[in-house]
């Protein structure tokens, strides 16, 4: 690929026999690339190792074998906190801290400078389809679906290259999945990230574009780009119509 | 009977009228159904031979009157006490032992250095009278607390373990994305402390205090020691809990700052 942001070469992700526990492969020899600005979606069924894929992109998880390279350099050489600040990951459950909308939106690591001026963060509040007016609000008062696009402009703010979602849309109810689908589509047209996203959700998929990566086990069943046209791959349609290839 | 130094002698046969008391408990427990019979029972006999096997231990020990056989004791005492509180903890994690044994070690050889070396200063030094029951003390507190903070510590990680990756995906590093944790685990382990020297001597009087005056020592003798008690288990406390908490929450984080979920 020509500008690939993520490149993995033959990861493989696997857990050491522990008491109780038997050893376990979650990733087995994945290799796909990631082009710059583009989307790619990681489906499959439960246990195949999608948010295992994902976190291992931002080096949340450390593969035992292949190699991740973000912007060309093995990610194993990068500062995994600068790493993050780049490749920012929003979580399957919206993580608010205890404090008001403005105290969660402006959180950062000691030393860091960021722009958390009152203009920036009413900014990255419209971006998400927020009102300002909720800056000062106690974060643990917010519906299911404000808190989730609280976290993604608290991503925003970090000016990320790339945008990670695990799942962004599960633990929401129908009216708030599509207020968040919204905002991630929004955010594509408008920002342009390149975006890694975990999802069930058919409308994101087909509103996402770029490629689908489809696991099974830990082990790329298929892959293949998403056209106007529609999913060829007959394994993807059905796992996505919610039947079961 | 009484003693040279005016305390009265308990024989066996005074011992066995107190184990009349633990009958009562067992009769609580029968009537009310609370199934602590054979605990109860074992409790008692461990109670009777653990301290009569200690009793006699020691009694050689000050009759020896050598350095070595006082940190021989000291040694002992501190393997269980690391025992105790590895066992007290719901998962096992990587070099739990040693963890337990180092943070014991220097929070006890720190705070009865300083009690003994500069605040009591026995001649000498290693005087079993003084030196084993106030290492003892620290021991169990510095045991308890660390067991505290522990437990405190492997619940939140697990509980709180999104909120720490949260953290980290902000590109915290691995000891601050736990910070909070680590907070909230000390304070669990030191507020017992604390809030016992809000009440000490009010509510009930300490132990070291009632055996002091037990054995003929002015109460005013007692307090005096008992206030160098009070805070040196302070001390002891939160050296335990403290040392405790950073050697293990190290276990939990790579130098690559991601968090061992599987140790969770």
């Amino acid at each position: 690929m020509q500008d690939a942001i993520f490149q993995v070469q033959h990861l493989s992700l696997a857990y050491p026999a522990r008491r109780g526990h038997p050893a376990a492969t979650i990733l087995d020899d994945i290799s796909v690339d990631v082009e710059r600005g583009s989307a790619l979606t990681l489906v499959g069924p439960s246990g195949s190792g999608k948010s295992s894929l994902l976190r291992c992109l931002n080096r949340l998880e450390e593969p035992t074998g292949g190699v991740v390279r973000f912007d060309g350099r093995p990610i194993t050489e990068l500062d995994p906190r600068e790493l993050r600040r780049r490749a920012a990951l929003v979580q399957q459950t919206a993580v608010l801290f205890e404090g008001t909308v403005r105290t969660n939106l402006m959180v950062h690591a000691p030393g860091v400078t960021l722009d958390v001026s009152e203009s920036r963060l009413r900014e990255a509040l419209a971006e998400v389809g927020l009102d300002a007016a909720l800056l000062d609000r106690d974060a643990a008062m917010l519906s299911g679906g404000e808190r989730q696009r609280v976290t993604i402009a608290r991503a925003l703010l970090r000016d990320p290259q790339a945008l990670l979602l695990d799942e962004p849309t599960s633990a929401l109810d129908p009216p708030n999945a599509m207020l968040v689908v919204e905002t991630i589509c929004r955010l594509r047209d408008t920002r342009g990230p390149t975006i890694v996203a975990v999802t069930h959700t058919p409308e994101l998929v087909r509103r996402l574009g770029g490629a689908l990566l489809y696991l099974v086990k830990g082990r790329v069943q298929a892959y293949e780009s998403v056209h106007g046209d529609g999913i060829i791959d007959e394994r993807l349609q059905a796992f996505l119509s919610g039947g079961h290839p | 009977m009484t003693t040279g130094f005016g305390i009265i002698d308990l024989s066996w046969w005074q011992v066995t009228l107190a184990l009349m008391l633990v009958v009562v408990v067992a009769t609580v427990s029968l009537r009310q159904h609370l199934g602590l019979e054979r605990d109860l029972l074992i409790g008692t006999v461990r109670t009777v031979v653990q301290l009569y096997l200690v009793g006699l231990v020691l009694a050689a020990v000050f009759t020896a009157a050598r350095w070595y056989w006082v940190l021989s004791i000291l040694v002992v005492m501190a393997a269980i006490a690391t025992h105790a509180a590895v066992s007290r903890l719901a998962k096992p994690i990587p070099g739990l032992y040693w963890i337990a044994a180092t943070a014991l070690t220097i929070s006890t050889a720190a705070t009865i250095t300083y009690v003994i070396g500069i605040v009591v200063q026995p001649r000498p030094w290693w005087e079993p009278q003084y030196l084993i029951p106030m290492a003892g003390m620290i021991l169990g507190n510095s045991m308890t607390s660390a067991a505290l903070a522990g437990d405190r510590l492997q619940s939140d990680l697990f509980a709180r373990r999104d909120e720490v990756e949260a953290r980290l995906a902000l590109g915290f590093s691995g000891l601050e994305a736990v910070q909070p944790l680590v907070r909230a685990a000390l304070r669990a382990s030191m507020i017992p402390t604390v809030n016992g020297m809000m009440t000490v001597g009010v509510v009930q009087l300490p132990g070291m205090m009632t055996g002091q005056i037990l054995a003929g020592a002015s109460p005013l003798t007692a307090i005096r020691y008992q206030i160098v008690v009070v805070f040196m288990l302070a001390v002891a406390t939160a050296l335990g809990s403290l040392l405790f908490v950073r050697l293990a929450v190290a276990r939990y984080l790579t130098p690559a700052h991601q968090l061992r979920r599987y140790l969770l």
